[in-house]
């Protein structure tokens, strides 16, 4: 068999072992709680692809999460790793609930600006971060990670101010906002009980394949693959980090952002601190698995969206929900194990030979 | 460069006794290619064995096997008569093999001592260290002070504190990969001085890899000539010359372009009278001094990065179609110039001009745009993105030439490929295979092709080489020339002087971060320019 096959199979087995695994170990949890754990996997099925409706909740939560995972590729194709997005959703949501709650004119035209508003926030939260890395040198990762904490503190005030977002003639024991008009709604597309889900889905797939059109064919994704690949070898043939890394930074934050906003306008219909649900950590985690590419990650949302649907029904059935939360991470991290072993053996067999050679006294 | 080191003759061989190394039939294939095919190869103790080959020839894969860093598909190696199984460096270490690699691995921020004991168990004994680095100094000739830090050691010092890392622990046998390439010729001869005490004073046994021809003859007993994975003559070194060693190294003659300055002979090629062979001749015609305008000026540059200066108020004239070339030993301000000259590198203070017109050092892309082309010293650095494709690397720098509205025209980027792929000659299975999988003589060959399709006035070739067969450095080195010729001023930065000797009009030698003199390629003279490149000006 060629050395390739053995790869391929090899990388086939380690994942099958790695879900394997993952599901005896939330089978036990499952039955911990005095749950059987075939019911759970029937109610995860059922509650994300057994029928149209179920397929359509699906839909909906996996849009928000691929919106995100596409920024993150353009991020990443730039060679920055932001791991920002879920403080980019909240404040995303937050500017476009402002400007839903107080622009008049309408239906339509305020939904369009609310979500322009809100990818228009995410991408002034990421810039924050390019502009703390271009100048002065503070690692993205960092960066983008503190600004979370900050972006929910941002939400939190707006909905417990009363002049700003706190919902008329509310105390502020239930922090939200006031319900934002309904003709600025995202619209849907089918009805109930058939196949129907938010617009959000359609842009969310127009974006990612757009996005990979753009990175792959256009002067400005090569310029951008460049940078991310040899920064130095880009440099020389002129093309500006800080302008092109900003810009990527900045839309990656945008596409979180719009994220935010499409959770606003297509589900919550409200602002709450806890709107976010993870989605900006969960599409990150879309666009790692997706290796960065947008296309991938249209699959890869349509799985994590299965869980999201799936754990939400399954919490209904009477397992708790911490442990749908707990099952959820651990198929998570079962798709994730696989690539990340392989990258860890290869860095350990790296370091062995190194240290082996440093104490054979030689030099490498 | 004449190399004289006082040479008693082979020692006679007890033919009784087993050889210090023998290998028999070792092979070694990585897929389908046979790197080492059938290698049969004795040293006996006590002699220095020079192991001679084109880059690739497989002396890399041979050593290394020796060392446990690769395993043989075939073949038994015998030290001593013993059939031994190398596993990995430890237990090559445990058998007494040594190699001091090419490249150094020295933490520059510690000291000489704190690097010999680096890698031991237990707690660091800083006197018996000391005196370790003293005893040994003294027994082999290699004088260094255990207490400098590393970062303050000339390139040659650092060497020295390699070899004793490796003869603190008594190998019997003592492998060098290259050693010369990062010495002035004083330290080359030094180095062989102390090599020579290693085999005959000490009984050990030296095995020495090099392309270059004068230092195989001057310093070894034995020499074994490896071409394409095979052995393809072995000789004792008082009993062979260089034109042999040349034809069997190469599998052919060679033409004027490369017989001196790929094998390493440049007393050939600066006394042409000290070879017979018409083909040592140097093919550069000589030009007159100010016959052509200035193109591009760099004045009283400086640069320091940490604190460190690495360009001291270097200034460099380059006129157009001639060839500059930038002779000094490495690590004395190249890299930075030709990071400066790519754009990568802002300065302190100083100029750069170009037609008299002064160009921002450090923007992205200005230098490139002022139509400098640069081969740089590491072209996995800057020169290539190695994961785009063959053709995505020859647009690189002009990617809007082969777009419309933004969008890059596959159709065009392939055109751009196949005409630049067919005119250099550059050996690839299509223009969309990933850079990653050519070899280093065709990746250089794309960063050539694309620098030189932008019509650059002037072009920088740092190393360009440095790592090449002899086919692709015949081939460099006439494009170089056919540049020159065409009218690009080219500025030429490399440690071979058989290569700058080789190409250039004009040799500037730099030392520290500055240029220490100047003179016409006619002009040259070896102690002269060796003492430069030592640092003395002359």
């Amino acid at each position: 068999m060629p050395a390739r096959w053995v790869g391929v199979m090899s990388t086939i087995g380690l994942y099958a072992l790695s879900i394997a695994v993952a599901l005896g170990l939330a089978g036990v949890l499952v039955s911990l709680t005095g749950a059987s754990p075939l019911d759970a996997v029937q109610a995860i099925f059922q509650g994300s692809l057994s029928d149209a409706s179920a397929l359509g909740l699906t839909l909906d939560k996996a849009a928000p999460l691929l919106i995100v995972a596409v920024g993150t590729c353009v991020a990443t194709s730039a060679g920055l790793f932001s791991i920002g997005q879920e403080g980019q959703v909240v404040i995303g949501a937050t500017v476009g609930a402002t400007v839903a709650i107080y622009l008049h004119g309408p239906g339509p035209l305020v939904l369009i600006v609310t979500l322009f508003g809100a990818a228009l926030g995410g991408a002034a939260w990421a810039a924050v971060a390019a502009l703390l890395f271009y100048w002065r040198g503070v690692p993205v990762v960092i960066s983008t990670l503190l600004l979370i904490y900050i972006a929910y503190q941002v939400v939190f005030y707006a909905v417990t101010q009363p002049w700003f977002l706190m919902e008329t003639g509310r105390n502020v024991a239930a922090p939200q906002s006031d319900q934002i008009r309904p003709d600025a709604w995202l619209p849907r597309i089918g009805e109930y009980p058939g196949l129907n889900f938010s617009l959000m889905v359609v842009i969310a797939v127009v974006l990612a394949i757009g996005t990979k059109v753009v990175l792959d064919r256009t002067t400005w994704g090569f310029r951008l693959r460049m940078l991310g690949l040899n920064r130095n070898a880009a440099r020389r043939a002129g093309v500006s980090a800080v302008l092109l890394g900003s810009g990527a930074l900045m839309i990656s934050g945008a596409f979180a952002g719009l994220a935010g906003g499409a959770l606003l306008t297509g589900g919550n219909h409200r602002l709450q601190p806890g709107i976010s649900e993870n989605v900006g950590w969960d599409g990150l985690l879309v666009a790692l698995v997706a290796r960065n590419n947008p296309v991938v990650a249209i699959p890869v949302a349509f799985f994590f969206g299965v869980l999201r649907a799936g754990g939400g029904f399954l919490a209904s059935t009477g397992v708790p929900r911490y442990i749908v939360d707990v099952v959820t991470a651990i198929l998570v991290l079962a798709v994730v194990f696989p690539p990340a072993y392989q990258y860890l053996r290869r860095e350990a067999r790296a370091r062995r030979l190194a240290r082996s050679l440093a104490k054979a006294g030689g030099s490498a | 460069m004449q190399m004289s080191t006082p040479k008693a003759g082979a020692p006679a061989h007890n033919a009784g006794a087993p050889a210090a190394v023998e290998l028999r039939g070792i092979t070694k294939r990585y897929g389908s290619i046979v790197v080492c095919d059938d290698v049969r190869l004795t040293v006996h103790r006590g002699e220095i064995h020079g192991l001679l080959g084109q880059n690739g020839a497989g002396k890399s894969t041979l050593v290394k096997i020796l060392i446990g860093l690769a395993q043989r598909d075939a073949g038994e190696i015998l030290l001593e008569g013993r059939t031994v199984d190398i596993s990995d460096p430890l237990a090559a270490a445990d058998l007494g093999i040594a190699m001091v690699h090419q490249h150094f691995s020295l933490v520059e921020e510690l000291t000489v001592w704190e690097n010999v004991t680096l890698g031991e168990a237990g707690r660091p004994d800083a006197r018996r260290t000391r005196d370790l680095v003293r005893d040994i100094g003294l027994r082999y000739g290699l004088d260094v002070d255990p207490d400098a830090r590393v970062e303050d050691l000339s390139t040659g010092e650092r060497q020295r504190v390699e070899i004793i890392k490796c003869l603190r622990r008594d190998p019997s046998l003592l492998i060098l990969d290259e050693p010369t390439s990062v010495l002035t010729l004083a330290e080359s001869r030094e180095l062989f001085t102390v090599l020579r005490h290693v085999a005959q004073g000490e009984g050990k046994t030296v095995i020495l890899i090099s392309h270059k021809l004068d230092e195989i003859l001057s310093a070894t007993d034995h020499v074994t000539i490896m071409r394409s994975g095979r052995i393809v003559a072995q000789r004792a070194t008082a009993a062979t010359d260089e034109r042999e060693l040349a034809r069997e190294m190469v599998g052919r003659e060679l033409s004027k372009w490369v017989a001196a300055s790929a094998l390493g002979d440049s007393d050939a090629l600066i006394d042409p009278s000290l070879s017979t062979d018409p083909a040592m001749l140097s093919p550069v015609e000589p030009i007159h001094e100010d016959e052509f305008p200035v193109r591009l000026r760099i004045h009283e540059a400086r640069v320091s990065r940490d604190g460190r200066p690495l360009l001291q108020g270097l200034s460099l004239d380059l006129r157009a179609g001639e060839i500059l070339g930038l002779a000094g030993v490495e690590g004395n301000g190249q890299q930075v110039l030709g990071d400066l000259l790519s754009s990568l590198v802002e300065l302190d203070s100083g100029t750069v001009e170009m037609d008299g017109v002064a160009l921002a050092t450090g923007r992205p892309g200005v230098m490139h745009m002022a139509g400098i082309g640069v081969i740089p010293e590491d072209r996995h650095a800057s020169g290539c993105v190695l994961d785009m494709s063959v053709a995505e690397n020859l647009v690189m720098s002009t990617v809007e030439s082969v777009a419309r509205r933004g969008f890059v025209s596959r159709k065009a980027i392939r055109a751009n490929a196949e005409r630049l792929i067919e005119q250099f000659e550059i050996a690839t299975p299509s223009p969309d295979t990933p850079m990653r999988q050519l070899s280093g003589g065709n990746q250089q060959k794309v960063v050539l092709a694309r620098e030189l399709s932008l019509n650059p006035r002037v072009l920088v070739a740092a190393y360009p080489t440095r790592g090449l067969d002899v086919g692709a450095i015949e081939y460099m080195t006439e494009r170089l020339h056919d540049a020159a010729a065409s009218g690009i001023a080219v500025l030429l930065i490399s440690t071979e002087l058989e290569e700058i000797l080789t190409l250039s009009h004009h040799i500037a030698v730099i030392h520290r971060g500055s240029i220490v003199g100047q003179m016409r390629r006619v002009d040259v003279d070896a102690e002269r320019l060796g003492l430069m490149m030592g640092g003395q000006v002359v």
